[in-house]
């Protein structure tokens, strides 16, 4: 069914026959201009296929001998046989032999119902007319058409360029990127080092000062602090330990329940030090709930007093976050990257006559549905009620080899009620506005849109229509 | 274990993609065959009490009394003409009166005299004329037995089986029952005495009469309880399926009888099953129930009801053919049994037959839930004398407009005009024939039938007369469920005249349909039929025209949420309950619409209707289809079967969904099912609205050349096709065959499935197997006895003209475009080599003949030739039929209908004759004593002479000789 794309009204050009006057005795019934070599009055008739030699008045006397149908040009007798109808003023085609005679009108200058009740016509000179008169107008508006597409393909020529220009920029950036990420992860891995440093040698300072009540400013770290709390020394702090060591920092008198103190443990009875880290010790750092008994202030606090350590400390983080910045920069160049070369790999036609049409998105109503297409994207269908229905992604184009873009398949849409997912198919037609034409259901769930534009329109169609024959 | 497994396993597996079996019920869920079945064979209590024998001009009668109850009930037997008995019981005195079948017979059938020959206490003898058939009545236990000679051909209750269900009083109630408990136990002792001797023997009434009486021994307040439990268990008073509840008011009124064949190995028809040809034993399983019923994605070879029941089988063996038709409407099911058991022969008369204990005996029994057992007995003893004897009964096949012969596309659903109009290039563009283009119920608006949906049929008079330039046609669905919509002019017509059928309290009874809440008109009912047939006339029935015609689907009547998707069993139409006439409801629309489209066109035009739903008779108004099958190889197959069991029992105009209605076929099985159903009578591609589209040049050039090449066979053999509908409204044979139809001694015949013959003379093998590389078709024709000298039959392939002998199995090797088909030597056949757009377009086309010789140079055929669509060929005797017969080296066209007055256009254009030797010339001779040389050639290789243009009329007497 959407093996044969039509082209549309642009190819119907009336082919203008010159047709000579027939000065045979006789005249042959159904064969074009160029057949008549192989009827000349003679003695017998060949077959074209040369099959069988037949008495001359055997052609057309309404019995098949050839099996090539060629001695009954002008009547049904042959199965296979096909008969010509001059249509003078008109086009001129063949029909099958099995239409001739049998009571519907097929030739306009009524040839083929020469012997039928049925009242034919010549309406070849009114189809001629009509016909010549709409070629006309339309190879006027196919001028206009085809200007139109010149100026999409321009257009498209001039956004190819942009976005591969794009696409180099975003390329260039992303490289400087990486050359930055490099540095800011080196620059980032040597502050860290530096701070750690520094922080392990205070712990070291404050473990030989232990006794010391001049201790006081030191800085602290988890891991001190987590000795500190670990009274019995067997690498984690219990739910006891907590009630030992910690009040309320409101209330130093007031004893911490087992609730509070397993809560503290982010839920846990004993906690080693990693989890200690993630749990107490954040509590301990903000300092606003419980402080370790005797002692003022905040635990993490400390170190902010040692400027060599707060600018370390501080310095790492700053090398951390500008990490982060490019990194995230990075990776949004790197997705726009992605996505601008999957744009430009999609095949946009000989021309890239359709890339005009990215980003587009065309709508139609029809009765109580909303459909709309966005070309090479997706299809889908509205409800009068809001809901969208997905009829189907950007699949391929489908057209037959020798006109690829004439249709395109969107796949793989939201799945049916006990049966295949929703498809759709997307017939380009020539016209002046690009717009959607119509959307049919011909199966359930397989849709079949017609996007008309200039685009499609083609040229060398004004070939067509004329006489194959001649 | 292993065997529980594959159950299992067959069950589940069997579960995903099929029909939904516990919906519909088996025998032990229908409490009368439950009832019914719980019999078993044994002495039966009937007694004909010959004192009240009377003997008349046209009938016997005598009573039968049931000695457990003393019911009486009165026989009727009638010989009718043509070779016939005709048996008919009912209750002597019923409460009310039982439903009897009306509308299906075509006539009271014509009677021929029974005369007594011998009477004594033990039975009667009566002649059945003059064939030495004898009907033998015996007394006790009451049986019947149909003799021919020394031969028992039938015999009815031989194996006690008769059952009765009289009408009756409920018992169950405290009231009745305190009344007459003094009655029962005095009953009781009784029936205590009688019984004892044979205390095996149970019957209804007799298991009944038991519980009411051991009830009575029970003290009185458990007695109420152990009755009401009994009477619910037995469901003689109610019965509940599923959500649903039937209330039977009249109570328990069902009938059975068993009928023994002896001699009787196979027997057919009781369609609709979507099962094998040949019957199958019901033993160990269910009956073949007979219920008109819409199953959805039904099974294969099963004995489930399906949606049409024609309670007609046929018996067949070497030696002769018979049929029982057994006219009830209501819910019923057939059990087959076979066994070689002794058949007690008895009778002064019949003492010499003992000792042929070894035949085998089909004994066949069947149970209805109400009505009379009223049963033709079609004695044969040919299957062309089955098929006559029934015709006789319930008329003939509709002879159809010539061009509903044709190929028809069908699809739910064509969108709109537009989706038509592009159907309708497609065939041209494609050079594909067909004649109708079908809408399902989409075309309409909100599924009101005779209206058309607004936005997507806007004009459709101009789709019509679209059509009608093309010389093609279109057929509308029309079904009985009617929209309950107070806008609709239909449902307010049907409303305010009473038409509609109406549920047990009186109100319109209401189902769900396609349109939702749905009425369902009471076609049982004459004036409205009347006024369902006035709704097709032209001026009611908006944007119809000449070439428009009708589909009835969903008549069986399909209720989406009634009991086993069908209508409640106590619904009333008038007086009777849907449960006393189900099975009539799809005949009676078929009959409605068929009327309706003959009243529009003034009587002058010939219907075409399609129905889904049918019984006995629905031959007379069309079409039937095997309804919603699969798009599957098995189903494809089966549509063999199914149509060839139609044939049997009348109803030739037969076809399943080219390319089967659920799911999507392969290409292959696609061109296999157009292969095979264009040698099927109705020939019709048809598609669920969920599956993708398949006209027949979707599926690329090669496969669009075979769908095309098939169709087109289909075209060139129209006029045989009519010539065979022809004789099928003329006298009743089938047009679809089983081969021992023509070969009934040919055993090897007698259970195949996957051939047919159309007439006597093609023999057709479709390819329906996957993948298929070749069949293997059985050739019959041994040369029948009856022949003085014994000559092989002959076959030719219609294809390659080359010619096989009979009596074998021939291996054909098959490609994706091969469709066997072989022309029996001795026949002649016409064909229209010019294959045209539509078969209109062809009407006035010349003729070509193929003569098949038969091994002694012989053939014979026929031409038949009428307008093709009008009833001017019955009622004005406008029509040819020709005899055509090859004899001593000369063919002659002679005519068959001196009466009748025809004048054609068409011409003989060739003659094709097979098997024959080369002449040195051929003459034509006409009656006006002219004589032509004809021009020839001749294939000697394959023995082929065709003769060159006779040119002569196809109307008149001519000869060619051949010299």
């Amino acid at each position: 069914m959407f093996t044969n794309c039509s082209l549309g009204h642009c190819h119907i050009i009336v082919a203008v026959v010159l047709w000579s006057i027939c000065v045979d005795s006789r005249k042959i019934r159904g064969i074009s201009l160029s057949y008549k070599r192989f009827y000349r009055e003679r003695k017998s008739f060949l077959c074209i296929d040369g099959s069988k030699m037949i008495p001359f008045d055997q052609v057309n006397d309404d019995y098949c001998d050839c099996m090539d149908g060629s001695d009954e040009p002008g009547t049904a007798a042959c199965p296979t046989g096909r008969f010509y109808c001059t249509n003078l003023g008109y086009r001129s085609h063949y029909i099958p032999s099995s239409r001739v005679n049998d009571g519907i009108c097929d030739c306009c200058d009524a040839s083929d119902e020469y012997r039928s009740q049925t009242p034919c016509q010549n309406t070849c000179r009114n189809l001629g007319q009509r016909e010549r008169a709409e070629v006309e107008g339309q190879t006027r508006v196919l001028g206009e058409r085809l200007r139109l597409k010149q100026l999409l393909i321009e257009e498209g020529v001039l956004t190819w360029r942009e976005k591969q220009a794009q696409l180099r920029d975003l390329q260039r950036v992303s490289d400087d990127l990486q050359t930055q990420l490099d540095d800011l992860r080196k620059e980032e891995a040597r502050r860290k080092e530096e701070a750690d440093a520094l922080r392990e040698r205070e712990i070291g300072a404050r473990e030989t000062a232990d006794n010391s009540p001049t201790s006081h400013y030191r800085p602290e770290s988890p891991i001190s602090v987590f000795k500190e709390l670990d009274s019995n020394r067997d690498g984690s702090i219990t739910v006891d330990e907590v009630q030992a060591k910690l009040s309320p920092v409101q209330d130093e008198e007031h004893a911490l329940s087992e609730d509070e103190a397993v809560a503290l443990l982010g839920g846990a009875h004993r906690v080693d030090l990693s989890r200690f880290e993630e749990t107490l010790w954040t509590s301990l750092r903000t300092g606003d709930s419980v402080t370790i008994k005797g002692r003022r202030g905040v635990p993490g606090s400390l170190a902010d007093e040692d400027p060599n350590i707060k600018a370390a400390v501080s310095a790492a983080e700053k090398a951390s976050a500008d990490l982060k910045r490019v990194e995230d920069a990075y990776e949004t160049v790197y997705m726009e990257i992605r996505d601008l070369r999957e744009k430009l790999s999609i095949d946009y036609g000989s021309e890239r006559e359709f890339l005009f049409l990215h980003d587009q998105c065309f709508q139609l109503k029809v009765y109580e549905y909303i459909y709309e297409l966005c070309p090479f994207s997706q299809v889908t269908q509205k409800s009068a009620s809001g809901e969208v229905v997905s009829l189907g992604k950007w699949g391929s184009w489908a057209g037959p080899p020798e006109n690829p873009y004439c249709q395109m398949r969107y796949e793989s849409g939201e799945p049916c009620w006990q049966g295949p997912t929703r498809n759709t198919m997307v017939m380009l037609i020539c016209g002046t506005e690009t717009a959607l034409r119509s959307v049919k259901e011909p199966s359930k769930c397989q849709y079949v849109m017609e996007l008309q534009t200039p685009v499609s329109c083609q040229p060398a169609l004004r070939q067509r229509g004329v006489h194959s024959e001649l | 274990m292993g065997p529980l497994l594959v159950l299992w396993l067959a069950v589940f597996l069997s579960g995903t993609w099929a029909v939904d079996r516990g919906n519909f019920k088996t025998c032990d869920q229908s409490a009368f065959c439950k009832r019914q079945r719980a019999l078993k064979p044994g002495q039966s209590p009937y007694r004909a009490l010959l004192e009240t024998l009377e003997l008349t001009n046209t009938k016997l009668t005598l009573q039968l009394i049931n000695d457990n109850n003393k019911v009486r009930l009165l026989l009727e037997l009638y010989r009718l003409q043509g070779n016939m008995t005709r048996v008919k019981i009912n209750e002597l005195k019923p409460l009310k009166p039982r439903f009897e079948v009306p509308d299906v017979l075509i006539n009271d059938p014509p009677t021929e005299p029974l005369s007594l020959l011998s009477q004594d206490e033990n039975g009667v003898v009566l002649s059945l004329g003059a064939d030495s058939q004898w009907l033998i009545v015996s007394a006790k236990p009451f049986r019947l037995d149909i003799m021919e000679g020394r031969e028992v051909l039938l015999s009815l209750n031989s194996r006690g089986l008769l059952a009765f269900e009289h009408l009756r009083i409920r018992k169950d109630t405290i009231s009745y029952k305190i009344k007459n408990k003094v009655y029962s136990a005095w009953e009781n002792i009784k029936w205590v005495f009688s019984r004892l001797p044979k205390s095996s023997q149970v019957d209804p009434e007799g298991a009944e009469k038991k519980e009411e009486t051991d009830a009575a021994n029970e003290p009185a307040e458990g007695e109420v309880c152990v009755c009401v439990c009994t009477a619910k268990e037995d469901g003689m008073w109610e019965e509940t399926f599923k959500s649903h509840t039937d209330n039977k008011p009249n109570g328990p009124s069902s009938i059975s009888l068993d009928f023994s064949l002896p001699g009787v190995e196979h027997v057919y028809g009781i369609p609709e099953h979507a099962d094998s040809l040949k019957l199958k034993t019901t033993d160990g399983g269910d009956p073949y129930r007979l219920f008109n019923l819409d199953v959805f994605q039904y099974e294969l070879f099963n004995p489930m009801a399906l949606y049409g029941a024609i309670p007609v089988m046929l018996s067949h063996s070497a030696q002769r053919t018979m049929g029982i038709f057994w006219l009830n409407a209501a819910e019923t099911w057939v059990d087959i049994s076979s066994n070689t058991a002794g058949k007690t022969v008895f009778g002064q008369m019949l003492d010499y037959v003992q000792g042929s204990s070894e035949t085998p005996q089909t004994d066949v029994r069947w149970i209805s839930e109400s009505g009379i057992i009223d049963v033709f007995i079609m004695l044969g003893p040919t299957p062309t004398d089955v098929f006559s004897q029934y015709a006789s009964l319930t008329g003939t096949q509709a002879f159809p407009p010539l061009s509903a012969l044709a190929y028809h596309q069908c699809r739910w659903n064509y969108n709109d005009q537009e989706d038509v109009a592009a159907v309708d290039q497609g065939f041209d563009e494609h050079d594909i024939p067909y004649d109708f283009i079908w809408l399902d119920i989409e075309h309409t608006d909100g599924k009101r039938y005779f209206t058309w949906d607004p936005h997507k049929f806007p004009q459709p008079k101009d789709m019509l007369q679209g059509l009608v330039d093309k010389r093609r046609k279109m057929v509308t669905i029309v079904d009985p469920h009617i929209k309950v919509d107070s806008s609709y002019k239909i449902h307010n017509e049907i409303r305010s005249k009473g038409f509609y059928v109406k549920n047990k309290d009186g109100g319109d009874y209401e189902g769900w349909c396609w349109p939702g809440n749905s009425g369902y008109p009471d076609f049982t009912n004459p004036e409205m039929r009347a006024w369902w047939a006035s709704m097709f006339a032209y001026d009611q029935y908006e944007g119809s025209m000449e070439n428009m015609y009708t589909w009835n689907d969903m008549n069986e009547p399909s209720v989406f949420n009634g009991p086993e998707v069908t209508m409640h069993k106590d619904a009333l139409h008038g007086n009777w309950e849907n449960r006393d006439l189900h099975n009539l409801y799809g005949l009676y629309v078929q009959m409605a619409t068929a009327e309706g489209l003959i009243e529009r066109s003034g009587g002058v035009e010939r219907p075409f209707v399609l129905t889904r739903a049918f019984f006995a008779g629905s031959q007379r108004y069309g079409a039937v289809w095997t309804g919603d099958n699969t798009a599957e190889w098995e189903h494809l197959k089966i549509s063999i079967p199914m149509c060839l069991s139609l044939g049997l029992v009348g109803v030739s105009f037969c076809g399943a969904d080219v390319g089967g209605f659920f799911k999507s076929p392969s290409t292959e099985l696609l061109v296999r099912w157009y292969q095979t159903g264009a040698y099927q009578p109705f020939f019709r591609a048809h598609a669920h609205l969920d599956t993708p589209r398949r006209e027949p040049w979707l599926f690329g050039p090669e496969n669009t050349a075979l769908i095309r090449e098939a169709v087109r066979q289909r075209y060139a053999l129209l006029p045989y096709w009519y010539q065979l509908f022809y004789h099928a409204h003329h006298s009743g044979q089938p047009v679809m065959r089983p081969l021992w139809v023509e070969y009934p001694q040919d055993t090897a015949t007698f259970s195949m499935d996957d051939q047919f013959l159309l007439g006597e003379d093609l023999l057709v093998h479709p390819v329906t197997e996957e993948g298929g590389r070749g069949v293997t078709a059985y050739l019959p024709g041994k040369g029948e006895a009856t022949a003085l000298f014994c000559v092989l039959q002959v076959w030719f392939d219609v294809h390659t003209f080359q010619k096989h002998n009979g009596a074998q199995n021939l291996y054909i090797p098959v490609t994706i475009s091969s469709i066997p088909v072989f022309q029996r030597g001795g026949s002649i056949i016409p064909r229209k080599a010019r294959v045209r757009r539509s078969s209109s377009c062809m009407e006035h086309d010349p003729y070509t003949l193929f003569v098949a010789l038969s091994p002694k140079r012989f053939a014979q055929g026929e031409l038949y030739i009428d307008d093709g669509h009008t009833f001017n060929f019955d009622k004005q005797k406008q029509f040819i039929h020709r005899r055509l017969s090859f004899a001593n080296k000369a063919l002659s066209s002679r005519n068959l209908a001196p009466g009748s007055q025809f004048i054609t256009p068409s011409w003989i254009e060739k003659i094709v004759i097979l098997g024959a030797s080369k002449p040195s010339k051929a003459t034509l001779k006409t009656p006006d004593g002219k004589e032509n040389l004809l021009e020839f050639e001749f294939d000697a290789s394959m023995s082929v002479l065709t003769l060159r243009k006779p040119g002569v009329n196809a109307g008149v007497d001519w000869t060619v000789v051949l010299q």
